[in-house]
């Protein structure tokens, strides 16, 4: 049974990772993401879980691959400034292949920015958060349902994939107070993915002797499987390596078993990608994601009363982008107008997609959300 | 080496020219204002600050105001001792080239909370210290993260509840105990080292004042009650410093050489652990008596550390 709850989008992502099977959560406090972690705390002993609270944003992280290692679901949470600290064991993750999933709510930057202000101004660093090749997943909630609903998918994808999958909330919607419709507790338990285990002998275990575009099968630790883990180049058995074969391999895979996984399939699974809100006769195609896109719609509605048939598209996945349905839109709207609350980060991948730069657009980096009249006027000005 | 500035009485301590003005958007009853106030106007000298992200630097310098009458810097929350490091090597560079000019030395002063004492900033402190920065480093210790919704750190004390070590049927918050920061420091070599108490105006002056004379690291941790967090009436602030300071949670004592301890307060009546608890909402769930444990035990744990620095002081090693 669908269940009505009344919470905010901070509190929905901690209680959506515990119903996902999360056990363990690791992580420090930062506005305006801290709630996630006081819901965590509460919520996770109840459950035989564990919360801990780390010294720093870097321990924050490290703690939470330690416990997925263990074969635990792990989380952390934090924002922008935060990333920025775990950066480097972000790249740990990514190159270990350990799954685990980073709540990000974002807040006005560079730097200390704006602690208490809305802000999607990290959908860049969401792709590259850290240096070197890789492949990031990406999914950004619109709605209090989503960050319940994206978290749980999140963890799913984690574990699918063997790597860190970030949940993009904002400032906005992470304090959003309201009632949510959240999907029944057995269909959510019974779409939980749970973790590859190698079952042979441990001799012929090699953990990361996956084949091209295949995640590697990290068992469990304490189980009697053996091996290594590092973050620099490795062999199929974790151990440490310079061969330029076994090393440009690993880099096409990690790359692969997301991005050609995503384009070959046209997503990374069933579920949906993005939202298409009153598209079918429109004649603008408004694209906003994240609390954004709430405006958006109000927008769209109130173009409509005018008599502008505008429709919105809503990316749901963020990294790696719905790549073939946004050529689609590129290819069937003529107007087409990006709004987001940074200078353009997004903005760059549907120029790069579309191969079209001809978009009405409206960015801001104030720590205000963008009102939907200020949108159904700069729509006007394109009509 | 710069003259002391001659403090006589109170009256005269809180009329001379502020360093730290108000108005600034801390809570009511918020004893970090008192702190900063205190310890800049203990000087004349020139003064540069650093903050550490934390409730003093979000709430005093919200543009276009200032409470600073001074060089300030904030840098982030995990690196006002290294910032300050920065700024004191190039004034000693600079000085060698006879740059800048001044009749008065510069003191640098970095001010953290407990959060980027304790916890996220203790590497780039420890870090200074050992560097040997001519510094002080002040640790504005409200045990927890306030300015973020009061969560826990390795400052609050065992029984404390916060947003992320909760108080209920089972748990009575906080499991761990305080971490004994001012020994740590100590064990650094800090030249100077000291507890300190805003409620104890005279001895944090004394102690600020041996502070700006030292002529390396210093560290001295402030005790600064909370209003919002540590839940009491804002104008209790100060009894709750003496209440602090008269059961020994927070003993008064200052380490000199990183050995030579001296504890500069000694309560004529010793208040007991419960009654500083009973003062304040953080602690209301250990008077249950599922968890009246918790105060005994802390009582024990006070009253020992107590005796160790007064026998610590009687041996003077």
């Amino acid at each position: 049974m669908a269940r009505e709850v009344i919470s905010t989008g901070n509190d929905l992502a901690a209680k959506a990772a515990v119903d996902a099977g999360c056990r363990f959560f690791g992580g420090y406090p930062i506005t305006p993401s801290s709630e996630v972690m006081h819901t965590a705390s509460v919520l996770l002993p109840k459950v035989g879980g564990k919360f801990i609270q780390m010294e720093d944003e870097i321990a924050g992280i490290s703690v939470a691959l330690g416990a997925s290692m263990s074969g635990v679901k792990s989380m952390t949470a934090t924002s922008g400034p935060g990333i920025s600290l775990k950066a480097e064991q972000i790249g740990l993750g990514f190159i270990a292949e350990v799954p685990l999933v980073i709540v990000n709510v974002m807040r006005g930057g560079p730097s200390t920015g704006l602690p208490t202000r809305v802000s999607q101004a990290d959908i860049g660093q969401a792709q590259y958060p850290t240096h070197g090749d890789f492949a990031s997943i990406t999914l950004c909630a619109g709605s209090l349902e989503e960050c319940y609903t994206q978290t749980v998918r999140a963890f799913n994808l984690a574990e699918r994939y063997m790597t860190p999958v970030f949940v993009l909330l904002d400032e906005t919607i992470g304090h959003m107070h309201g009632k949510a419709i959240l999907p029944d507790l057995e269909e959510v338990q019974k779409s939980v993915v749970n973790r590859q285990e190698f079952t042979g002998s441990p001799k012929d275990y090699k953990p990361y002797e996956a084949k091209m575009n295949e995640p590697a099968v990290l068992n469990p630790f304490f189980k009697g499987y053996r091996y290594h883990v590092t973050g620099l180049h490795h062999g199929v058995t974790g151990f440490p390596t310079e061969d330029a074969q076994q090393c440009q391999f690993n880099i096409e895979r990690l790359v692969g078993k997301i991005n050609t996984v995503a384009k070959d399939n046209d997503g990374l699974d069933d579920q949906m990608d993005y939202e298409e809100f009153m598209l079918d006769d429109a004649e603008v195609c408004m694209i906003a994601y994240g609390s954004i896109s709430r405006g958006a719609k109000e927008a769209v509605m109130k173009l409509r009363d005018e008599g502008i048939k505008a429709g919105l598209f809503r990316p749901i996945t963020i990294w790696p982008s719905p790549e073939k349905k946004l050529r689609e839109i590129g290819e069937r709207f003529e107007k087409i107008f990006v709004t987001e609350l940074n200078m353009g980060q997004y903005l760059k991948e549907i120029e790069r997609v579309m191969k079209r730069s001809d978009f009405g657009t409206l960015h801001k980096a104030n720590g205000r959300p963008i009102a939907p009249l200020e949108m159904v006027a700069k729509v006007k000005e394109m009509m | 080496m710069s003259d002391i500035k001659q403090i006589k009485n109170l009256k005269d301590f809180s009329t001379s020219v502020e360093r730290f003005q108000g108005g600034h958007r801390l809570c009511p009853g918020c004893s970090h204002s008192i702190i900063v106030r205190e310890m800049l106007n203990a000087t004349d000298d020139n003064i540069c600050v650093s903050t550490a992200t934390g409730c003093l630097e979000v709430c005093t310098a919200i543009y276009p105001y200032t409470s600073w009458d001074l060089s300030w810097i904030h840098i982030g929350f995990e690196n006002a001792a290294a910032a300050i490091s920065g700024t004191e090597a190039m004034y000693k560079a600079l000085q060698k080239k006879g740059r800048p000019h001044s009749d008065k030395p510069t003191k640098f002063v970095a001010f953290g909370g407990d959060g980027g004492t304790y916890d996220i900033g203790f590497q780039s402190l420890s870090g200074a210290v050992e560097r040997g920065h001519d510094f002080i480093y002040v640790c504005l210790d409200n045990e927890g993260y306030m300015n973020t919704g009061g969560q826990r750190s390795s400052s609050t004390p065992i029984g404390g509840a916060t947003t992320t070590s909760p108080a209920g049927k089972v748990s009575y918050g906080e499991k761990r105990l305080k971490k004994d920061m001012v020994q740590i420091m100590a064990a650094h070599g800090c030249e100077f080292v000291a507890q300190v108490a805003p409620s104890k105006w005279k001895d944090l002056v004394k102690k600020t004042q041996r502070a700006y004379q030292a002529s390396g690291p210093v560290y001295i941790n402030a005790v600064s009650p909370c209003p919002t967090e540590w839940k009491f009436a804002p104008e209790k602030s100060m009894e709750i410093c003496d209440l602090a300071v008269d059961s020994c949670v927070f003993p008064l004592y200052q380490i000199e050489d990183g050995h030579k301890v001296t504890v500069t307060y000694k309560p004529k009546v010793k208040k007991t652990v419960e009654e500083y608890c009973a003062a304040q909402g953080r602690f209301k769930h250990l008077f249950r008596p599922e968890f009246s444990h918790v105060i005994e035990d802390w009582q024990k744990r006070v009253d020992a550390t107590w005796e160790y620095l007064l026998k610590r002081e009687e041996a003077g090693i």
